[in-house]
């Protein structure tokens, strides 16, 4: 498939700091990406330099095969942006803020208005635009943001943590707005919950200290831990004895203790029931079983070394 | 409300605190002109000064560093010249407002009525006042980022608007080569040759288009700061 927007050896330094250590990947017309990862991982970062916010040290970014710091101007025409933080004048009301965008992007008024009623339908806001930004809530100021992203009708679309602030509704409400334009229109996106990627993903990029330490479906990213499962098992007393005899089983893998509780992976549900059998002199007060998702995968040790 | 202080509180402000004032001081400038009549064009520059802060930190200033809305703007497919460029034609157009309506207002104050032509070489020479001005103010818009230094450089550069470029007094009250120096910067200059025209119909072209040419690679300057400066 063509691609959409391809980095080639991307990297940024902030002082003498690398944020971004030398990237190339591509990302298909029509998907629907999310980057996840820690704290100072360069998720944020990696879409600013993406957006034409901030140029990177070295590299290149080609967005719709257009060098994005030679022919900026024309491929800025391709990209809409939605930034973490609310940046939209809170002097003006919130259909000023998409109509001044709008404007500034070489639209008809028309285009603008008819494409603004539709989408603040959609993200049921219709009754705030005329509204000062000031005297609206977070949430729908997030979502006005994604308006203005989209009043240009670009064929990227770059969110950084589009649903921050939102309840539960607009959450959905944003997300059937965004999977509406799946396949049309190519989204990435950062975010902070992991359910949420898990959700909505196409592909994930996990980014570890400016590069990129996985890449791929979440199933492709979870292939080699299916079998895995975490198990929690609560004893009256979970002597150091016990403990020891328990984590020593050939099948118990990263066992750690919690109170009277022994937490361990085990690579097939069959080691469950040699823990059972190995502890059944002790008095059981509660059981749980696991499968592991994404939310295990970015743990820490987890992720950078394995369970062992 | 500020619209209403920018168009008649500040101009009868100046009128009453400095004109009425010094014109009682000086009485005639060094060529005989009244005071009063010597001193309007400075102060509706002044005018037009004032407001051009307000209006660049409102539309840049404070769009950038507090707001955070630059930045969508700065996404536009447009080149940081022509955002410049949009931002000093803005700020020209809306001081330059102020400043006629303060002109017309002030006129009203004068104890003798002006020639039409005042009215008409204030504005055109105001543009170029405020070419170089608002370029001026830009460059400080881009390239600070906390309003306390902001503050303090728009009121040093006040005062140096007020007392450097011959808006209240002429260069000869100046120990020479102070009034020298003075008299040669592109603001002055371009005073000058406004007062020159209006009260003995002489214009020194070289020393208008000097603050010109300074205006549009000043202007240049300002783009590549911004670019500089965002990173972009």
């Amino acid at each position: 498939m063509e691609a959409s927007i391809t980095l080639k050896k991307v990297g940024k330094l902030v002082g003498d700091k690398t944020i971004l250590a030398s990237l190339t990947f591509g990302i298909e017309k029509g998907s629907l990406v999310a980057i996840i990862g820690d704290n100072e991982a360069g998720k944020s970062m990696l879409l600013r330099v993406i957006s034409g916010i901030e140029y990177q040290e070295y590299g290149q970014i080609f967005i719709n095969g257009l060098d994005s710091q030679k022919r900026r101007n024309k491929a800025m025409l391709s990209l809409g942006f939605v930034p973490h933080e609310l940046d939209l004048d809170p002097w003006l009301t919130l259909e000023e803020n998409i109509r001044f965008i709008g404007m500034l992007y070489g639209e008809s008024m028309e285009t603008i208005n008819t494409r603004m009623i539709q989408l603040s339908r959609e993200l049921h806001i219709t009754t705030y635009l005329k509204k000062m930004v000031k005297d609206i809530s977070p949430g729908i100021i997030k979502k006005g943001m994604i308006i203005r992203a989209l009043i240009h009708d670009p064929e990227i679309l770059i969110l950084d943590d589009p649903t921050a602030f939102m309840d539960a509704e607009s959450y959905r409400q944003t997300w059937d707005l965004l999977l509406r334009f799946k396949k049309e229109k190519t989204i990435v996106y950062v975010s902070q919950s992991l359910q949420e990627v898990e959700e909505a993903h196409d592909r994930i990029l996990v980014l570890e200290d400016g590069k990129i330490a996985l890449d791929g479906s979440l199933d492709r990213l979870l292939g080699s831990t299916f079998e895995y499962h975490q198990f929690q098992i609560e004893f009256e007393d979970l002597t150091d004895e016990l403990f020891m005899t328990l984590s020593k089983l050939p099948k118990v893998k990263n066992p750690s203790r919690i109170g009277h509780s022994i937490h361990f992976y085990g690579r097939e549900r069959g080691v469950f029931f040699e823990v059972l059998n190995a502890a059944a002199s002790s008095v059981m007060k509660d059981i749980r079983v696991k499968k592991l998702g994404l939310q295990d995968l970015m743990d820490a040790k987890y992720a950078k070394d394995g369970i062992h | 409300m500020s619209t209403i202080a920018f168009v008649v509180l500040i101009p009868l402000l100046l009128h009453i605190t400095l004109t009425m004032v010094m014109k009682n001081i000086f009485i005639y400038s060094l060529d005989k002109i009244p005071y009063e009549i010597w001193v309007f064009p400075g102060i509706v520059l002044l005018v037009s000064i004032l407001s051009a802060y307000a209006v660049l930190y409102r539309d840049l200033f404070d769009l950038r560093i507090h707001k955070k809305s630059f930045i969508p703007i700065t996404l536009a497919p447009f080149s940081k010249f022509f955002l410049v460029a949009g931002f000093l034609v803005a700020a020209i157009v809306e001081s330059l407002i102020y400043g006629i309506l303060s002109m017309i207002i002030l006129s009203f104050f004068l104890s003798q009525s002006l020639y039409w032509y005042f009215y008409l070489a204030i504005p055109l020479f105001g543009v170029i006042f405020l070419f170089l001005f608002v370029n001026l103010l830009l460059t400080i818009s881009i390239l600070t980022e906390r309003i306390t230094t902001f503050l303090s450089m728009i009121i040093i550069l006040f005062f140096f608007m007020i007392f450097g470029t011959g808006i209240l007094f002429e260069f000869e009250f100046y120990p020479k080569m102070l009034g020298i120096i003075l008299a040669y910067n592109p603001f002055s200059l371009v005073l000058s040759e406004l007062r020159g025209f209006l009260f003995s119909t002489h214009i020194n072209w070289i020393w208008i288009f000097v603050p010109m040419i300074t205006g549009f690679v000043w202007t240049w300057m300002n783009a590549f700061i911004l670019k500089r400066t965002l990173k972009q």
